[in-house]
């Protein structure tokens, strides 16, 4: 993908996380106290609540190509030699792979997974 | 200057971000932008691995009330909410900075360009993207104490 794409890439991610992070924080400490929000139960109810579970999902995908892409842009910005410049994005988007797969377990067996243990 | 020198003098990396030598607020705010930006990045792979325990950790196969407990166990205390106060510190410049970067850069709140005269003193880059730093600085400085709140005053 061209660079300046990318670029949009990065801004359009930003935006979205703003607004993300804005609810995603709201929830935390503003809808409910602190100590309910990371309450066993609170997390599982959300989880089970198809559209938050969507949201999560949405939000790590957004946080994680936003932070490697940033990430990128700054080591691009260090070395400009192609070899170098090849290695950075191919780190970076195995790094994002793996990371969204990581998180993406998280949601689905939050979900899916079998019952308390 | 030697054209060596020269191209020393701007390819020192990293390095180059921390001699604070010519800082104006603008370079302030680029310096912190991409510090804060590292920071957030590895607190969020950090919380990739804890909330994993609410579903057992790595080798998890479902919601997990122990592993939750074992994890809220190691962070869920003053040193842990402290580091939280940080995080909501520097995300909340890191976003409004933010918002001020992606402005400047559809050429939104860009002041006249000038003639370039030795010796090339930094030149700032104008009114309302300085203001837009403060408020960043601010909303951050606010945002920590709600957070300060929220965690050590039970608010929320």
């Amino acid at each position: 993908m061209r660079e300046s794409r990318l670029m949009l890439v990065q801004y359009a991610t930003a935006v979205a996380a703003v607004a993300l992070v804005s609810v995603h924080l709201i929830m935390q400490g503003v809808i409910y106290p602190y100590a309910t929000a990371i309450s066993f139960n609170n997390i599982l109810s959300i989880y089970k609540n198809g559209f938050y579970a969507i949201f999560l999902e949405a939000l790590l995908v957004v946080v994680l190509v936003h932070g490697f892409n940033g990430v990128r842009i700054i080591l691009n910005e260090l070395r400009q030699t192609k070899p170098w410049t090849a290695w950075v994005d191919a780190v970076t988007v195995l790094a994002i792979v793996v990371a969204v797969a990581y998180g993406t377990r998280t949601v689905i067996l939050a979900v899916f997974g079998g019952g308390p243990v | 200057m030697a054209v060596g020198e020269e191209k020393a003098k701007n390819k020192r990396g990293v390095l180059g971000w921390l001699d604070p030598y010519h800082y104006n607020a603008e370079r302030w705010a680029y310096f912190f932008q991409r510090v804060t930006g590292v920071a957030i990045l590895l607190y969020v792979l950090g919380h990739l691995g804890d909330t994993s325990f609410f579903v057992g950790g790595p080798t998890g196969t479902g919601p997990s009330p122990s592993a939750w407990e074992f994890i809220g166990s190691i962070f869920e205390n003053s040193f842990g909410h402290l580091i939280l106060i940080l995080v909501v510190l520097v995300l909340f410049f890191h976003g409004v900075n933010g918002v001020r970067l992606i402005l400047a850069e559809f050429g939104l709140i860009l002041r006249k360009p000038s003639a370039i005269e030795y010796p090339y003193r930094p030149k700032g880059l104008g009114f309302g993207q300085k203001v837009l730093i403060y408020v960043a600085i601010a909303i951050a400085v606010a945002a920590a104490t709600w957070a300060f709140l929220v965690l050590f005053e039970g608010m929320g």
